[in-house]
């Protein structure tokens, strides 16, 4: 049986709303609520995917005991792997979970490199470096071959390979949006914790936050680190999903400015205004690619540009006109009140 | 041939650079936003001269003054409808750097429909074209290896005597020293702005003009060349019109010359890496000299080396 087209024309556009939810939710926390303007996020999520493509698959083909270059002979390996893990559904998970690990762990040792420019320079300066930063990473991974094939890119091994194919994307697609809704769970007990209105704080008034005895310094450094650990997870579970890695699609487009643009859209510091802000994004474009068809021969041009119209547009619309965004910041209620309010209508 | 092709590559790199980080600099100095649409005014003028060279059949050359015409207004447009108005609604540092690059996306995608615009109706190649062969030769050279620096001279002085000889200079120090205290003696600082953003933006579209008789066009150009642009104009100090050019000249000949003298030390594969040269540059320079060039103490270091 195979799946209807807008079956999976659905299962796609929830799994990269998922992908794009994690990462956005890991920026908010980092330019939304504590004020950094991280326009480098493209390194932990490009750290992630490389992660994903470089470590699974060689444990993978060391247990197996197939032999051979991981990069060169890395599609036959590959293939290999995914019959292997057929019938080794456990070490496949297993793999996986520590894959996304290590993502993390690797990505909040960047988010400590990226934390030493961010407490020492403030505004346009730290921005820049920033994003000097996340394009190192791209550059590095399109000519360093042994880390992700270089501009061939790798495949990455599917710990799903066991399911028959229509199963295989709406699982993950199932199990991507639960590790999304859980990130979502996470980021709002955070921004409801004491940590959470010390972020505010500093990032409304760091000098009156610093008077007040709090270790400004150090908050900034935790935010970078988690949040920089979080979007790596993201980056690695989109390489999983997709199937591969390759260096160039890990550029200040697509994993720095589309971010930016979609929690601004939806409204800064605001879970729920990321969740609405992505889902405007990731279904624009589908729309726009899914029925690129049957634009063509009314407009002289190729249609993919009009999204980059569109979206250019939205962006500079919000910005202009509605600078909040679609959902506001609000007072957030403590958990305690939460509790309270719970109590009094259950 | 009297020189090895680098150098013309990294004598030409330079002076572009040179005149990007110029404009950007102007730009900044009023507004102080890093503009990541800078490069791409730069490619309107790349597309600028492939219609005059390609569809009206003239020389590039004559694309400079229309260049500078369209990317300055371009970017007047930039500060008029965007920057202004988000400066005036007290939008901070990072939302205006991120007005700027939506702006700059919109630039993008215009470009590329005017390329598959070119490319259909008059069948002309509009992406990564080169326009070398309509350059002319001089004492064995192409001619751009000359035109580059003198542009580069031409437009030093005449800043120089427009920044401390006219009314309108003095009116742009003190805009930008102090815009408040200027409006209060007179200076019609949004119109000072405005002159500022259009030399800004037509400088970049002369570069652009010349970009085209060297390098690849491509719409994507302006996010390409970013990185070294701002580099060019950190180190430069991103205050000062001289700093800018240096900032170029220096960032240029690295790129170009420190690139090649590594790779025949270490190996070729060092070339491919010659991208992470605009970063480094960055990264040192807001560390070490965050005022670059420009800010450097030039008579305290020469006490130390003493």
């Amino acid at each position: 049986m195979a799946l209807e087209p807008e079956v999976i024309f659905l299962v796609d556009l929830l799994a990269i709303f998922a992908i794009y939810v994690i990462v956005n939710l890991s920026l908010n926390m980092e330019f939304g609520y504590t004020g950094i303007p991280n326009f480098g996020k493209v390194l932990a999520v490009g750290a992630g995917a490389f992660v994903a493509a470089s470590i699974p698959g060689r444990i993978f083909a060391n247990i197996a005991g197939i032999e051979g270059d991981y990069i060169t002979e890395n599609l036959v390996i590959v293939s290999q792997i995914n019959l292997w893990l057929v019938d080794n559904v456990g070490i496949g998970f297993a793999v996986f979970f520590l894959t996304l690990g290590v993502a993390g762990i690797v990505g909040g040792g960047l988010g400590l490199v990226t934390s030493y420019p961010a407490i020492r320079l403030r505004g346009d300066y730290l921005a820049i470096t920033l994003l000097a930063f996340g394009e190192s990473i791209r550059i590095i991974g399109n000519n360093f071959t042994p880390l992700v094939g270089g501009t061939l890119g790798v495949q990455v091994p599917d710990p799903l390979s066991f399911l028959p194919n229509e199963l295989r994307f709406p699982i993950a697609t199932i199990g991507l949006v639960s590790i999304a809704a859980a990130v979502y769970l996470y980021s709002e007990k955070m921004m409801r914790s004491p940590l959470g209105r010390m972020m505010k704080a500093i990032r409304d008034n760091e000098i009156v936050a610093a008077s007040l005895g709090k270790d400004t310094a150090k908050i900034r450094i935790k935010v970078i680190i988690v949040s920089a650990g979080l979007a790596a997870i993201g980056g690695a579970l989109y390489a999983f999903y997709v199937g591969g890695t390759i260096a160039f699609a890990y550029d200040r487009a697509s994993w720095t400015f589309w971010p930016f643009l979609m929690i601004l859209i939806g409204g800064l510091a605001n879970n729920k205004g990321v969740l609405v802000g992505t889902l405007i994004f990731v279904v624009l474009r589908k729309v726009i690619i899914y029925f690129k068809d049957s634009f063509e021969g009314y407009v002289p041009f190729d249609v993919v540009w009009l999204d980059f119209l569109l979206l250019g547009g939205i962006l500079l619309a919000v910005l202009l006109y509605r600078p909040q965004g679609i959902f506001p910041q609000k007072p957030t209620h403590t958990v305690s009140n939460g509790i309270a309010w719970y109590r009094k209508w259950f | 041939m009297l020189l090895d092709p680098i150098f013309s590559d990294a004598i030409i790199f330079a002076s572009l650079l040179a005149l990007l980080s110029i404009g950007l600099t102007l730009t900044y100095l009023t507004t102080r936003v890093p503009n990541f649409a800078h490069a791409s005014f730069a490619t309107i003028g790349v597309y600028i001269a492939l219609i005059t060279s390609q569809i009206w059949n003239a020389s590039p050359y004559f694309a400079i003054p229309i260049s500078f015409v369209i990317s300055g207004l371009v970017a007047v447009s930039l500060y008029l409808f965007i920057l202004k108005p988000l400066i005036r609604k007290g939008a901070s540092y990072a939302i205006q750097m991120i007005a700027t690059l939506a702006f700059d996306l919109i630039v993008i995608a215009l470009l590329n429909i005017s390329a598959d615009y070119i490319i259909r109706t008059y069948q002309v190649l509009s992406r990564e074209f080169t326009l070398r062969s309509y350059d002319e030769q001089f004492l064995g050279l192409p001619l751009l290896v000359f035109v580059a620096p003198i542009t580069i001279a031409i437009l030093a002085i005449s800043l120089h005597v427009i920044m401390k000889k006219t009314k309108f200079g003095i009116a742009m120090r003190a805009s930008t020293a102090n815009s408040d205290l200027a409006e209060t003696v007179g200076i019609n600082v949004k119109l000072v702005y405005c002159v500022s953003w259009l030399l800004g933006g037509g400088i970049a579209g002369i570069a652009g003009a010349l970009m085209s008789l060297w390098f690849l066009g491509d719409p994507n150009l302006g996010p390409q060349l970013i990185p070294s642009v701002f580099a060019a104009s950190i180190v430069g100090g991103f205050f000062s019109i001289y700093g800018a050019i240096a900032g170029g000249i220096l960032v240029g000949l690295t790129e170009v010359l420190g690139t090649r003298f590594l790779a025949g030390e270490f190996g070729a594969w060092l070339i491919a890496y010659r991208p992470l040269v605009p970063l480094i540059f960055i990264v040192v320079t807001l560390f070490l000299a965050p005022k670059g060039i420009a800010g450097i103490n030039w008579s305290k270091l020469r006490k130390i080396w003493h």
